[in-house]
């Protein structure tokens, strides 16, 4: 048996990845972070409105996920509801980050550990995306609109005509990137010399959140935090690995699922259920910008002082759970789980985690690729 | 006073060093629909913001075309890449970026086109290739506890603090993008579990800082190409973050001043006072005690910035403002002391925060509260 160690980077951070392999194909395969921030910890004792500025920097790609996770579990803590307009605005702008968050991700981190290509294509999107997001919380990366009760920022009817705008201009022009019927020459082109039905997993899918159009199909109180061998911690759902992610919250849809009969949960799967959910979202997104009410409230005031609350919502990778407690208005506990650490778990050998499963039996020279597939975050781990 | 042409025999100088980049900035412009005259504008505008004469508009434009003679070594340590995402993706392609991107990158962990053992190879070259020419970006603090143990990089595990003194002892310039590198940032709040510091703490050469969570890319893209005209570093304040960026309050230049000036404030998120845009003083902005230009130069190309979203200025290019602002939601004046980690966050705000101006804000918003409200 031989062992290679490799370093995988270009995942916000890097991961070592040790494959055992046996006749060139891999047996089974080990992954370890070494990077440890502890974000818990600085939270602790602090006013929990101070989580809705600290939490967004956990991560700069999708550090828009943790402050609305945050936000709803001090929310869920506190027994806050909050308004429809505030909902709307918060859906919009997690929405839009999941969408850049897509495109770059194929365009920058995956599609160059193939071939090349010219990633101004997908620049322009996340640009022109950034925009809006910055138009209703100020600023992006790191912004703190969305509070508990609400949101601080007042948009006016031409803004809502903007965001509206933008949205369907860029909808239109992403069918260039993957079209609404599922073409798209760019994930073609990935694909001309790579086989479509590498990376299979375990097919075992898990959807906790219930923002935006996904439905949840499991219940967070079952997930329980275990330590490994490096510096992260792995995540198990009633005792087992699961995968989340846009392939697991999107099977609903017939396109996805036709795919999903062809290959199942192969890289291609994987990457088009990625890059086709961008169509999903934008079309729920024009939906509900037309819903909003803006003579609605911003902000309700919280009464309470003291609860438990956890907030899970689908981030770009998957589920992302906040889990907090609340003790005469200060921060008791905190605790996070990222999608990141549900897909790339370190299981054991009859115990796999779906990134491990989706490695075995494939060559080495194309675990950078399936490995990538997860949409791997390597920042989120280290929080 | 500045002399226009010491600059240019500087320029010329640099003009003769071979070139890094596979494409001349004139190409990369127009391949993206640039003309000529948008690059011109974008080096006046420059010019200004880098507090130079007019005059030099014309020079900053050369500056930025030789850029690519400068050999530029990201470094990544204990961060979430944010500072990154900011510069490098989500404000792309404006002029700004494009020369950032130009700007010959040898080593950049999220952005460069090799990866693994390459990337390692990569850099190790650049190194040896670049001795005492390359100008080192660090982003994230450093992690020291247990000989930084908390954070290592690469196939020999190399700590972060290993690799931050190896590659700071031949660099030219040495920049801090972030908060986290300038000053420690989040990983040093209380009670930094990894022992994270500013990277000035460990090397022993001057670090012009740049701080900012995220910061704007105009003040990293200012600061090097100040370092091609001048061949030096900026003119800095006493926490070595260069003036044309860091030289005013958040505060000075707010579109929400004039509340503030008139005593008019929101007392609560959500109700008619925040409507009306009022100053947000009482709900924690820390605008009066941050020196940055955000006010002035926005986020996503001048599109908005927190203060105008409805949430005050966290006073994120402080040092320890993750300690010393906390909390974020309720003015400095009002601070009770209470937490914890009280006598530090004291200290603290005795040195660096409290100023004369500190206290005269807070008397202000004191004797604010006691006049009626408008009708």
């Amino acid at each position: 048996m031989k062992i290679t160690k490799k370093i995988v980077t270009k995942i916000e951070g890097e991961a070592t990845l040790k494959l055992y392999k046996k006749d060139f194909l891999i047996e089974f395969a080990e992954i370890e972070f070494w990077q440890y921030r502890g974000m818990e910890e600085y939270l602790k004792n602090r006013a929990y409105m101070d989580a809705c500025v600290i939490n967004p920097r956990i991560c700069g790609i999708c550090g828009h996920s943790h402050l609305i996770a945050t936000s709803k579990a001090i929310e869920n803590a506190l027994d806050i509801k909050i308004g429809n307009k505030a909902k709307i605005l918060r859906e919009i702008t997690l929405g839009l980050e999941i969408i850049q968050n897509h495109i770059k991700w194929f365009y920058l981190t995956l599609y160059p550990s193939v071939k090349e290509i010219n990633y101004f294509k997908a620049l322009e999107f996340s640009k022109e995306i950034s925009k809006i997001i910055a138009l209703i919380a100020g600023q992006f990366p790191h912004n703190s609109y969305a509070i508990p009760g609400g949101v601080t920022c007042d948009l006016t009817n031409l803004e809502i005509i903007k965001v509206k705008n933008s949205l369907s201009k860029m909808f239109d022009r992403y069918q260039e990137i993957m079209s609404v019927d599922g073409k798209s020459l760019d994930l073609e082109e990935l694909f001309s010399d790579i086989p479509k039905s590498i990376g299979k997993s375990l097919n075992r899918f898990l959807i906790l959140g219930n923002n935006l159009y996904f439905k949840s199909n499991g219940n967070a109180e079952f997930v329980k935090e275990e330590d490994s061998i490096s510096l992260n911690k792995n995540v198990l759902y009633k005792d087992k690995f699961y995968e989340v992610g846009p392939l697991a919250r999107n099977l609903e849809n017939d396109l996805i699922k036709k795919v999903y009969e062809k290959y199942q949960d192969s890289i291609y799967t994987r990457i088009f259920a990625r890059l086709y959910e961008v169509n999903l979202i934008f079309e729920y997104l024009l939906k509900i910008v037309d819903e909003m009410d803006i003579n609605e409230k911003n902000y309700i005031k919280p009464i309470k002082k003291n609860g438990k609350g956890i907030g899970v919502i689908e981030a770009p990778r998957g589920s992302l759970i906040h889990k907090i407690e609340i003790e005469d208005e200060k921060i008791k506990s905190y605790n996070i789980i990222v999608p990141t650490q549900f897909n790339l778990s370190n299981g054991t050998k009859d115990k796999l985690s779906p990134a491990q499963a989706s490695l075995i039996g494939e060559y080495e020279q194309q675990s950078d690729l399936i490995f990538k597939c997860f949409d791997i975050c390597a920042v989120c781990v280290s929080h | 006073m500045l002399d226009i042409n010491k600059v240019k025999e500087r320029i010329e100088s640099l003009k003769k060093l071979p070139s890094l980049g596979r494409k001349s900035v004139k190409e990369i412009l127009e391949e993206n629909g640039f003309s000529r005259r948008d690059f011109l504008k974008w080096s006046g505008a420059l010019a200004v913001s880098l507090g130079l004469p007019a005059t030099f508009a014309p020079v900053v434009a050369d500056a930025a075309e030789v850029s690519n003679r400068l050999p530029v070594v990201w470094l990544h340590l204990a961060e979430c890449t944010g500072c990154s995402e900011s510069l490098l993706r989500t404000d792309t392609p404006t002029i700004d970026d494009l020369i950032f991107n130009y700007i010959s990158l040898e080593y950049h962990d999220t952005i460069m086109a090799a990866a693994g053992w390459q990337a390692e190879e990569n850099f190790e070259e650049a190194l040896k290739k670049f001795k005492g020419r390359y100008v080192l970006c660090v982003e994230g603090g450093v992690p020291t506890k247990d000989g930084g143990d908390f954070l290592t990089i690469g196939p020999d595990a190399e700590t972060g603090l290993s690799k931050l003194k190896r590659t700071a002892k031949d660099a030219a310039a040495i920049i801090a993008v972030g908060t986290c590198s300038s000053f420690g940032g989040i990983q040093a709040a209380y009670p930094n579990p990894t022992g994270a510091k500013g990277i000035h703490k460990v090397l022993n050469k001057q670090v012009i800082n740049v701080p900012g969570c995220p910061p704007s890319a105009k003040n990293i893209v200012g600061t090097i190409v100040y370092v091609i005209l001048f061949g030096q570093l900026p003119a800095v304040d006493n926490f070595n973050r260069p003036k044309f960026a860091y030289g005013m309050r958040i505060h000075d230049l707010c579109e929400r001043r004039g509340h503030f000036d008139a005593g008019e404030f929101v007392e609560e998120f959500g109700s008619q006072e925040a409507m009306d845009g009022f100053c947000l003083y009482k709900k924690g902005c820390k605008g009066p005690y941050t020196f940055n230009n955000c006010s002035r130069e926005r986020f996503n190309q001048h599109t908005s910035w927190p203060v105008q979203a409805g949430h005050g200025c966290i006073g994120c290019s402080e040092p320890d403002f993750w300690d010393s602002m906390a909390p974020y939601e309720e003015p400095l004046a009002n601070h009770k002391f209470e937490s914890i980690n009280a006598d530090a966050t004291a200290d603290k705000i005795g040195i660096t925060i409290l100023t004369l101006a500190g206290v005269a804000v807070a008397a202000h918003v004191a004797i604010s509260a006691i006049k009626p409200p408008k009708e």
